[in-house]
């Protein structure tokens, strides 16, 4: 008996043994770590294409890559994740590339660390252009310009959307990423069944807009149902209306001069917008709950109740992603529809505010280039598109594939668009668009701040 | 006698404050057990506490107003005349109070006081959790299928996997270090001992790109094995500090006389020192089990969100979907994840408190 149990300790401290000898292993490794040379990433050992048969696609598509594996990094998880896994299943059994897609809220935060610590995704989902812009800086990113071939990508993106995504590398520009996904962030919601039946016409214009706010005013309901809620996100919602307004009063020069930081905040412009904007959020007639709930009321909880019966209010400035906090019996285009958010003067024509997921490629092999140009193509989203909830940004993807009526004008909307600018503040550096910006914005509203104070608190994030 | 009476009427009191204490301590966990049954648009809407009986206005009749009232001018209403941001917030009027219903229908509602119970309870919240949820996927021809997300259940396996080495580990180590350094006499004792408690100050958060850099050169990453050292090492100062307190403190005089009698180090280890520490070892143990089985950033950085490894810490955050859209399942989700720690507590607690003991009372 006394044996036994001495042989199990003696079996147990061989196990610590071996363990304390692997950690001092780690230990000792980890003092090394930052003497050493940086250890070469896989990104800058490049390995040119052998021939030019046929494109990465192509020799997916027969199979070349088969059994091989890609990782991959983002920030949507759960239904977006199902949507997703459902849009790449084709592609995976045809080529036999196992797409291994893993999704973190806390995308942000980790992308940093998984590059700096060396172990990058092959391909990682970035919401924030300006996220990827800092990374691109550093040299990890592979240039696609190598990689993908340019011509193709002409021919299936707008010019816009291949100019968003070049970006300063470690050595001159480079193109950081493709554009997969994009969402419209110039959309109006309100209740279609209920605004018909109380015999509104949807405004053309600003001021028709604001007439007719003012008529629901008088009927009885405030018109605007506004929430800027969003845990430490706080004050992004307001970001939008001001990007929104900017691209209405003023020049698109301005605009991306505005968001490079050589316009600021306190320059006339960028106060009118404000101002404009305050004529429907400060007037406490015109603001469901008053202009005091904005700040508390939760960006997703906002769209509520215009869902009312009868709408206790009736539109929502919101991008084509808020469809997922409607409720679940709501129907689009019977019970809810958008409009354009109208120009204010027309010789700006009809600018649209625009978002996207850009996609950057961190390790070059050969499979990953494959999975990359697959990217490019409308086919990568199809089936996501058809789901409901995003807008294809590439050329080849049909107006045909949106199931609803509401899904197909939005694509239509940005293909039409005169002007097509990118969500300002998801492009500034973090400090001004996801920091001063929310900030200000939510300091202002809640009336703890005048807007001049606020727009110069904004503006000094740009010197820190 | 008299004594005796005071010392109970004090003990009376220390118990009903030590009631109120534990009635204010657990009152939010009472709040989310009951929101984690309600229907997720009744968590939007109103607190928990209105499922027990409270006061509520009820609707009565109605007042018809013309429809062209002005809504910016004094409102007239059987003869009163009031203001519309009175009827918003509504108005007492003859012990019943005055608020619009509709107002773009200038219909105003008279409401009485009465006793209700909102008494809409629901599994649901629940069976999303465990089982997964459902996803309605539209098709091209507009037809839906639905899919079936994945539950909790793995990712209780997997944290379970991880939280069981992560703890024994750490707590052998430390006990094997923590002997030494009472009563093994060696060259750089003091020196070894200082340096480990120097390292309880170090955050963690500042080691962890220079050992994800390693890990991505051993291969660690992503792996059981690499979480179970990285828990272990960040675990280690304190355990071994809390052991040292502990098996420092135990009788000279026993490890003198089992010397005489010929016994190792090592068996001295193992049969006096070990039986004798189970109450230190049983609460270290608990402690760190808890840090393990709550931790979020060890798990984020080493291991990752890739399902077969995914701890459930993890998973509950990406329950509530990518915008936060679904964030009331977080109420159930707490509590399934609550149960292991509380079952680990309630099974080892009569070793905690004198653990807790163990550590501070010299002699």
């Amino acid at each position: 008996m006394k044996k036994t149990i001495g042989s199990k300790w003696s079996l147990l401290m061989v196990l610590c043994l071996s363990f304390t000898m692997t950690l001092s292993a780690c230990g000792s490794g980890s003092k090394a770590g930052p003497t050493t040379e940086e250890p070469k990433t896989p990104t800058t050992t490049n390995t040119t294409p052998t021939d030019d048969a046929g494109s990465p696609l192509d020799k997916a598509l027969k199979g070349e890559y088969k059994g091989k594996k890609v990782t991959m990094f983002g920030p949507f998880v759960d239904a977006d994740q199902k949507k997703f896994e459902a849009s790449i299943k084709d592609f995976e059994e045809k080529t036999g590339i196992d797409i291994q897609y893993e999704g973190s809220k806390e995308f942000e935060a980790t992308i940093n660390i998984r590059v700096d610590g060396g172990s990058a995704p092959d391909i990682a989902d970035f919401p924030q252009p300006g996220l990827l812009a800092s990374i691109a800086k550093t040299g990890k990113v592979v240039d696609l310009t190598k990689v993908l071939d340019q011509d193709k990508l002409k021919k299936n993106y707008n010019q816009s959307w291949l100019d968003m995504s070049t970006m300063d590398g470690k050595d001159g520009k480079i193109m950081a990423g493709i554009w997969n996904r994009s969402n419209v962030k110039s959309l109006v919601w309100y209740p279609k069944k209920q605004f018909e039946d109380a015999g509104y016409k949807v405004p053309q214009t600003w001021d028709e807009m604001m007439a007719l706010t003012e008529q629901i005013a008088k009927d009885g309901d405030p018109a605007w149902t506004i929430g800027i809620e969003s845990g430490a996100a706080t004050g992004w919602p307001a970001t939008d209306w001001v990007e929104n307004i900017m691209l209405r009063t003023t020049t698109p020069e301005n605009y991306d001069k505005w968001v490079k930081g050589d316009l600021p905040f306190t320059s006339p412009e960028v106060k009118h917008a404000v101002e404009v904007m305050s004529k429907i959020w400060m007037n406490k007639d015109y603001v469901y709950g008053g202009n005091k709930s904005i700040v508390t009321t939760a960006f997703g909880d906002a769209p509520k109740p215009m869902f009312e019966n009868p709408p206790k209010a009736w539109f929502n400035l919101q991008g084509n992603f808020i469809t997922s906090f409607f409720p679940a019996t709501a129907k689009v285009d019977q019970d809810y529809d958008w409009f354009y958010l109208p120009p204010i003067d027309s010789q700006y024509g009809k600018p649209v505010l625009v978002a996207g997921d850009i996609y950057a490629m961190f390790n070059d092999r050969p499979e990953v280039r494959a999975v990359m140009d697959f990217f490019t193509t409308g086919e990568s989203i199809k089936s996501w598109v058809q789901s409901g909830g995003v807008i294809a940004p590439m050329n080849d993807a049909s107006l045909d594939w949106y199931t609803s009526e509401s899904d197909k004008r939005m694509a239509k909307l940005v293909q039409d668009a005169t002007t097509l600018r990118f969500d300002g503040s998801d492009l500034m550096p973090g400090k001004v668009g996801a920091g001063t910006f929310w900030k200000g914005m939510t300091d202002y509203v809640s009336g703890t701040a005048t807007l001049d104070k606020a727009l110069e608190y904004i503006q000094s994030g740009w010197k820190n | 006698m008299v004594g005796k009476k005071k010392k109970k009427g004090s003990k009376l009191v220390v118990n009903i404050v030590l009631g109120v204490i534990c009635f204010i301590w657990l009152l939010p966990t009472l709040g989310l057990l009951i929101s984690s049954f309600r229907p997720a648009t009744d968590i939007l809407q109103s607190g928990w506490w209105k499922v027990l009986p409270h006061q509520e206005w009820k609707a009565g009749d109605t007042i018809h107003l013309s429809k062209d009232v002005d809504l910016r001018k004094p409102i007239d209403v059987e003869g009163k005349t009031y203001s519309d941001d009175q009827l918003k917030n509504g108005v007492m009027a003859d012990g019943s109070r005055l608020i619009w219903e509709n107002r773009r229908a200038r219909d105003i509602s008279v409401q009485e006081q009465g006793w209700v119970t909102s008494t809409k309870l629901t599994t649901e919240n629940y069976l999303n959790v465990i089982t997964g949820k459902e996803y309605t996927i539209k098709n091209a021809d507009g037809s839906e299928t639905v899919e079936k997300g994945t539950g909790l259940s793995q990712a209780f396996w997997n944290t379970l996997t991880i939280a069981v080495p992560a703890t024994v580990i750490p707590v052998l180590i430390a006990s094997f270090a923590a002997y030494a350094f009472a009563w093994l006499r060696f060259p750089g004792r003091k020196t070894l001992f200082v340096l480990i408690i120097a390292m309880l100050v170090i955050p963690i958060q500042v080691a962890l790109i220079p050992v994800l850099k390693d890990y991505t050169s051993l291969g660690l990453n992503g792996s059981y094995l690499g979480i179970w050292l990285a828990h272990t090492a960040f675990g280690l100062p304190l355990v071994t500090y809390f052991m040292y307190n502990f098996i420092s403190q135990l009788p000279k005089d026993l490890f003198e006389s089992a010397f005489i009698d010929g016994a190792s180090h090592f068996n001295i280890f193992s049969k006096l020192i070990l039986p004798l520490s189970v109450p230190a070892l049983a609460s270290i143990g608990i402690f760190q089990f808890l840090w393990v089985w709550n931790d979020y950033l060890v798990s984020l950085i080493f291991i990752g969100n890739q399902p077969n490894v995914q701890v459930m810490s993890m998973k509950i955050a990406d329950l509530v979907g990518s915008r936060g859209n679904d964030w009331h399942l977080l109420t159930s989700a707490a509590f399934i994840s609550m149960l292991m720690p509380l079952a680990i507590f309630f099974l080892l607690q009569k070793y905690f408190v004198r653990g807790l003991m163990g550590g501070s009372v010299k002699g």
